[in-house]
């Protein structure tokens, strides 16, 4: 149980710059998702406060101690790898013994914390399978295990869940969830898929291109997005941005449309309306826009449509059910109109002009 | 291409494999079961050939000097299999390490098994010479007394087992290093953050993984050491004092020296045997090893 703390932390693979400069604090039993596109630094983050790579600069700290120059055993980390990395010799029992035996815990120790963490998981009856012998979602229980007996300071999570069927991500994502909440340790959880982040962290991390982009809460990251990459990322289907000019509280898209959105800046800007904040507007009122494609799903149905060459997306009430071609009035939920500088991206809080 | 199931079509495909599959029986099939046919009879030369039941076999259980081959055949298989196999896997753990290997040594390494074994005898014939050769000068270099080490019943099996083992460590080394560099990275990775120091790594995980490609290996070799032949023939005859007489050399000095075919044959089939017994038991032992 320990705070990690990133100071000035720096990362470089030869000539490419993978992680330019970076501070972050992640608090004792927080759970921290990082979260971003393939290629976002979010994994050799992780690897970076496993141990397994190297410091370019900077330091890292795990509770108070400055970690730079420690092995990944000195860390006193766990982590679940994204293939499980189980030993493929050893029993499931031996598998979740083998750290502990490293350390010279006495044989009757082991054996109490292996147990437990065979009932915790419920693979009990797996214990003296091999890991071929088993399933993807035992061997991802297995991972686990391996890691809670070790009872680590922090557990460092690099996709777990992305070899896993659909359904079982999300039943094992609740399951690692309640663990968390269960175990009170620090976790740092890396993952490209935003559900999972937004499901599971109390904060998240968005990093694009080895830079923080924002650090939040779910609720916040969602609500409030920093900048348009942000915006984008966060939420499925993604944001629709529009390049529009604000004019007495309107955004008047390229096409001279209008849309009221009750802004009080005035100028160039970009517009993001989440698919889930557009509303059919009453008669007359609202943008009419040509339906493109209409995609039911159940709980809600999505409808796409074109401003200009913009392709767009709402997700409105299953009992609405627009035809193709026809022309279906929205508006905008009040308050829930987002803009963006058109330049820097940065999200444009109401009163500064752009 | 696709093969559709109709009969007509399969009765066509049996012909145009008939002359391969025969080709292939007479080849094969042929000279074992002729050789099993003959290990019954007697057959000298330039008479015909006549049954003897089991006489042939039962003159090798009591021949002192098939047992003595056998004894030699097996030493002599062990030897050189422990040190192929240990030899092999440091070499490849050495070169695993080495990261970026140049290709010059990948060539100089695969070299020795190209050699044809006959020449490698010829080559150690000089080197071990008694008198001129490089082995007993270099070994004076460490204080070791000069020995004609071919010519030692103690020493010509240990000897003989060098040779093979110059010539074919290489090969159990490329092996292994084919096993390391397809063994998960993650695995490692999960050892270093478990805390297994370098030496634990190996024993309890390297090693244990590596276990089917060794026994792979093992097979391997298992097949040309129990036949052992050609770098003995070359360098010491089977002597001396029939110290280095394998299976094979016995058989070929029965065979084509004193021509008794059927008995040379029943010994061949012998050897057979020992050999299928060995690689089924090293295919069972791969099987439940394999992780």
């Amino acid at each position: 149980m320990a705070s990690v703390r990133m100071q000035g932390l720096k990362k470089r693979f030869g000539a490419i710059e993978v992680i330019p400069c970076l501070d972050l604090e992640i608090l004792d039993h927080e759970f921290v998702v990082f979260v971003g596109p393939s290629g976002c630094g979010k994994s050799t983050l992780l690897r970076i406060i496993a141990g397994l790579e190297p410091i370019t600069e900077g330091d890292l700290y795990i509770g108070n101690q400055r970690v730079n120059d420690l092995t990944p055993a000195e860390r006193d980390i766990a982590m679940v790898f994204q293939d499980y990395a189980l030993y493929p010799h050893m029993t499931v029992y031996q598998n979740m013994a083998f750290g502990l035996q490293m350390r010279h815990t006495p044989a009757a120790e082991i054996d109490a914390r292996v147990q437990n963490a065979a009932r915790l998981l419920d693979i009990g009856p797996l214990l003296k399978r091999r890991p071929r012998a088993l399933s993807g979602g035992q061997r991802q229980r297995v991972a686990m295990g391996r890691a809670i007996v070790r009872d680590p300071k922090v557990f460092l999570f690099d996709e777990p869940l992305s070899n896993l069927d659909a359904q079982l991500r999300g039943q094992v994502r609740s399951e690692i969830k309640a663990l968390s909440q269960r175990l009170k340790t620090t976790m740092v959880f890396v993952t490209h898929d935003q559900v999972e982040a937004m499901t599971m962290a109390d904060r998240i991390v968005v990093l694009r291109g080895g830079v923080i982009q924002q650090v939040g809460a779910p609720e916040e990251i969602y609500g409030r997005p920093a900048n348009r990459f942000v915006a984008g990322f966060i939420g499925s289907p993604s944001m629709n941005f529009l390049p529009v000019t604000l004019l007495k509280g309107a955004a008047h898209l390229l096409d001279g449309r209008k849309l009221n959105i009750g802004a009080t800046l005035e100028g160039q800007a970009v517009l993001g309306i989440r698919p889930e904040h557009f509303v059919p507007a009453p008669d007359g009122s609202g943008m009419p826009v040509e339906v493109t494609l209409v995609e039911p799903l159940g709980s809600d149905t999505l409808v796409h449509f074109l401003v200009g060459d913009i392709k767009c997306i709402a997700r409105v009430a299953p009992d609405t059910k627009p035809l193709v071609g026809e022309r279906l009035p929205l508006a905008v939920a009040s308050g829930k109109a987002y803009l963006f500088d058109p330049d820097s991206g940065a999200a444009l809080p109401a009163g500064i002009l752009p | 291409m696709h093969i559709s199931a109709s009969s007509r079509q399969r009765g066509a495909l049996a012909v145009l494999a008939m002359p391969a599959v025969l080709f292939t029986a007479m080849m094969v099939v042929f000279p074992i079961l002729y050789t099993i046919w003959l290990s019954f009879r007697t057959a000298p030369l330039g008479h015909a050939t006549q049954f003897v039941g089991f006489a042939n076999y039962a003159q090798l259980a009591d021949s002192p000097q098939f047992w003595n081959s056998i004894k030699v055949s097996l030493t002599l298989y062990v030897i050189s299999l422990a040190m192929q196999l240990t030899g092999g896997t440091y070499l490849a753990l050495l070169l695993f390490q080495a990261k970026r290997m140049p290709a010059i040594l990948r060539s100089i390494l695969i070299s020795p098994f190209m050699v044809p074994p006959v020449v490698v005898g010829m080559m150690f014939l000089i080197i071990l010479d008694p008198s001129l050769g490089a082995a007993n000068w270099v070994l004076s270099l460490f204080g070791i007394a000069p020995s004609a080490w071919l010519a030692s019943p103690e020493w010509v099996i240990p000897t003989v087992a060098l040779i093979d083992t110059w010539q074919w460590m290489p090969f159990v080394a490329l092996i292994v290093l084919g096993g390391l560099q397809s063994l998960p990275p993650s695995v490692y990775e999960a050892a270093k953050i478990d805390g297994a120091p370098p030496r634990l790594v190996f024993w309890r995980i390297t090693l244990p993984l590596l276990l089917p490609t060794l026994a792979t290996a093992a097979i391997l070799r298992t097949v040309d050491l129990l036949r052992f032949f050609d770098i003995i023939y070359v360098t010491t005859q089977g002597g001396p004092l029939n110290a280095s007489d394998t299976l094979n050399i016995y058989g070929f000095h029965i065979g084509f020296e004193l021509f008794q075919f059927g008995y040379a044959s029943a010994l061949a089939m012998t050897l057979t045997a020992m050999v299928f017994g060995v690689v089924l038991a090293l295919n069972r032992l791969r099987r439940a090893i394999d992780w």
